[in-house]
């Protein structure tokens, strides 16, 4: 992952540097078209010249001078040359080639204008030549000095692009700082970011609606938990007592008895049915609080201890092996019992007589913290899997599975404390229950 | 000891009152906070069972106005809301106990016990339970001059059937009262019959507890007459 602004200035660079290849291939055939135009336009020009002198002094001072009938001039570095001769031509030439000259046993690649005029019947030739050596040095000075300065613009700009783009996304960074390490919407810094980019405002305005919205919802959701635990609690409750009174009532028979205790027990289940719920509800809209420091250790222990004697009464071993041991911070210790505890109490309910319960505290890495819990009880297949941690769904044949809202419970700690919670199964064979702690956590 | 209701649930507060005449409290019933908030002012009572859903009160507002106008009395705070805020703010208003509903009557009287203990400072007495003797103080169980070595639960279990005495606890009421802090569906379950199969095998050991009896179909009883 690459941060926005560095993601910015790299485009920046590249497409610059682009920009900059495709310029230097090019640069060499539209330099050279320019330079060719401009010298034919300064071949043109001169053919001008020469014909008005023509016409000003007459061609005899031009062809009578030499006998040879031919005017040549050139320049002493040979540069530039200008040629007139008598010519019988059928056709009238203009047009301008490049030709190579052999002058002083130096062969030159001239640009040259071939123009053929008429004087009095006679056909004369004009040359007016300029060297393309001289054209093309300029050319490689001019391209050399562009070059650096091409590279000095790109490197000037991509270091401002970066500085700019620092500037420009700081409160992009703050915006995307505040979100980072809260847990919930109440930790979120409700202050605006200083910052005139509209995009930046506007973001950090629906972020900070959006948390409000949030807040108001859990606090909404707790007073709905808050409601409804009391209106299903409070008739339970009128309930139980009447019942628990009737219990109590002198002379009551064993019948008698017996029944109320059964109406007790039917109680009990929906009491402990609501009471649950309302326990995941809690810990769901962060009604907890994470703030104790524990090992995992010492909280495996206790569970144990807790479930021993129900484990020894049917004959299922339960062992604890917690050589590596995890200290949690910022963690609920009741809460990881209840977590362990049902997990634990689960597996010994679902293992028979003369199996095995085994407890082990590992190192999974160096980032990680494994807790398995294993049996030799009957496994469960994939579709079992599936819906053990879900509220309702298990609740047709819960009895039959022995699995109770429990491993709900287990679960929703689990994922209120950031631990990873899994299972593997085969059946006949057993289950193993994972529980990763991520160290950063 | 005078104690006053506060419950909006007139039903509830009617059986809560009849249990308690019954182990010889005299009490005195408030079904709204106003109602409450005079008699509080007016009468001396040694306890209040606050019940905070009130409809027109909050009922923490009571305790701070008591402990404004220098009311002795003790609170013990009732809820179904049974949040976790709630339970800290009242027990930090000066509440001396604090309860969810639904909650079992037997419960509630050992918890006004324990407070008023608590208030006058008084220990518990050693019981005799036939040839044994519950040293309750010190947490051990002893027959003539050897202790019956008991887990911290085992010891928990009797304990509370002791201080019940004569009336029988039913399996949920024990559960409740000795892992009441762990959720799980244990209504049906053998918990306590397997920590009660422990005990009196640890007990028979020594010598018979006809004073330990199985009511068949409801729970367990310990006689100490």
């Amino acid at each position: 992952m690459v941060k926005l602004k560095v993601k910015l200035s790299l485009y920046n660079l590249f497409s610059k540097l682009a920009f900059t290849v495709l310029f230097i291939v090019f640069m060499p055939f539209i330099f050279e078209r320019i330079n060719l135009r401009q010298v034919d336009n300064d071949l043109i020009n001169k053919r001008e010249d020469v014909i008005r002198m023509i016409s000003e002094i007459g061609i005899e001072p031009f062809v009578e001078s030499d006998s040879t009938g031919v005017f040549g001039s050139f320049d002493i570095l040979k540069e530039e040359f200008i040629s007139l001769e008598k010519v019988n031509l059928e056709e009238d030439l203009n047009f301008i080639e490049v030709s190579v000259r052999k002058i002083d046993n130096e062969e030159i690649t001239y640009r040259i204008i071939n123009y053929t005029f008429k004087i009095d019947g006679q056909q004369y030739l004009l040359e007016v030549g300029k060297s393309l050596s001289s054209i093309h040095r300029t050319q490689a000075d001019i391209y050399r000095v562009l070059l650096v300065l091409l590279i000095i613009i790109i490197a000037a700009t991509f270091l401002t692009d970066l500085q700019y783009n620092n500037y420009l996304l700081r409160p992009l960074d703050r915006i995307t700082g505040k979100l980072t390490n809260i847990s919930t919407p109440s930790m979120f810094d409700k202050t605006l970011v200083n910052t005139k980019t509209t995009d930046f405002v506007k973001l950090d305005e629906s972020l900070v609606g959006l948390m409000e919205h949030i807040e108001v919802l859990f606090r909404k959701e707790k007073d709905i938990t808050a409601n409804i635990s009391h209106e299903l609690l409070t008739p339970i409750s009128i309930m139980r007592s009447k019942l628990e009174n009737l219990l109590l009532t002198e002379g009551i028979g064993e019948k008698a008895g017996s029944k109320i205790e059964e109406s007790l027990k039917t109680l009990y289940r929906l009491q402990t049915l609501v009471n649950s719920l309302l326990f995941i509800a809690r810990i769901e809209s962060h009604q907890y609080l994470r703030i104790e420091t524990f090992t995992v250790g010492s909280v495996l222990e206790e569970v144990c201890d807790e479930i021993k004697p129900i484990a020894e009464d049917k004959e299922v071993t339960l062992k604890l092996d917690a050589d590596q041991d995890l200290e949690m911070h910022d963690a609920n210790r009741s809460l990881l019992f209840s977590m362990f505890y049902n997990v634990v109490n689960n597996a010994v309910k679902n293992t028979p007589g003369g199996g095995t319960v085994t407890v082990r505290s590992s190192l999974g890495n160096s980032s990680k913290h494994i807790v398995e819990v294993t049996d030799t009880g009957k496994g469960m297949t994939q579709d079992q899997i599936k819906n053990l941690f879900s509220r309702f769904k298990t609740t047709v044949d819960r009895r039959d599975d022995g699995h109770g809202i429990g491993l709900a419970i287990a679960k929703t700690i689990a994922d209120f404390h950031e631990i990873g919670l899994q299972v593997i199964s085969e059946k006949e064979k057993g289950s193993t229950f994972f529980f990763t702690f991520f160290k950063s956590s | 000891m005078n104690v006053l209701i506060v419950e909006d649930e007139k039903s509830l507060a009617r059986e809560i009152g009849s249990f308690l005449k019954s182990e010889n409290f005299i009490c005195d019933l408030a079904f709204t906070g106003k109602a409450a908030s005079e008699k509080i002012a007016v009468n001396l009572y040694d306890f209040v069972l606050l019940d905070l859903g009130l409809p027109d009160y909050n009922g923490l507002d009571l305790i701070v106005e008591a402990r404004k106008n220098k009311v002795d009395t003790s609170f013990i705070v009732i809820t179904a809301r049974g949040a976790v805020e709630d339970k800290v703010k009242g027990l930090d208003l000066g509440a001396d106990d604090y309860l969810a509903k639904p909650f079992a009557l037997v419960e509630l009287l050992s918890r006004i016990n324990a407070v008023a203990r608590r208030k006058f400072n008084s220990v518990y007495s050693d019981v005799v339970l036939g040839e044994f003797t519950m040293l309750v103080q010190a947490r051990k169980l002893l027959w003539k001059n050897s202790e019956v070595d008991l887990t911290r639960r085992e010891f928990d279990l009797l304990q509370y059937l002791v201080l019940n005495h004569e009336k029988v606890l039913t399996r949920h009421q024990l559960y409740e009262h000795i892992w009441g802090n762990i959720l799980d569906d244990q209504y049906d379950s053998n918990f306590i019959d397997v920590h009660v199969k422990n005990l009196r095998k640890k007990i028979n050991a020594y010598a018979p507890a006809a004073w330990f009896e199985t009511v068949r179909g409801v729970g367990y009883r310990v006689s100490t007459s």
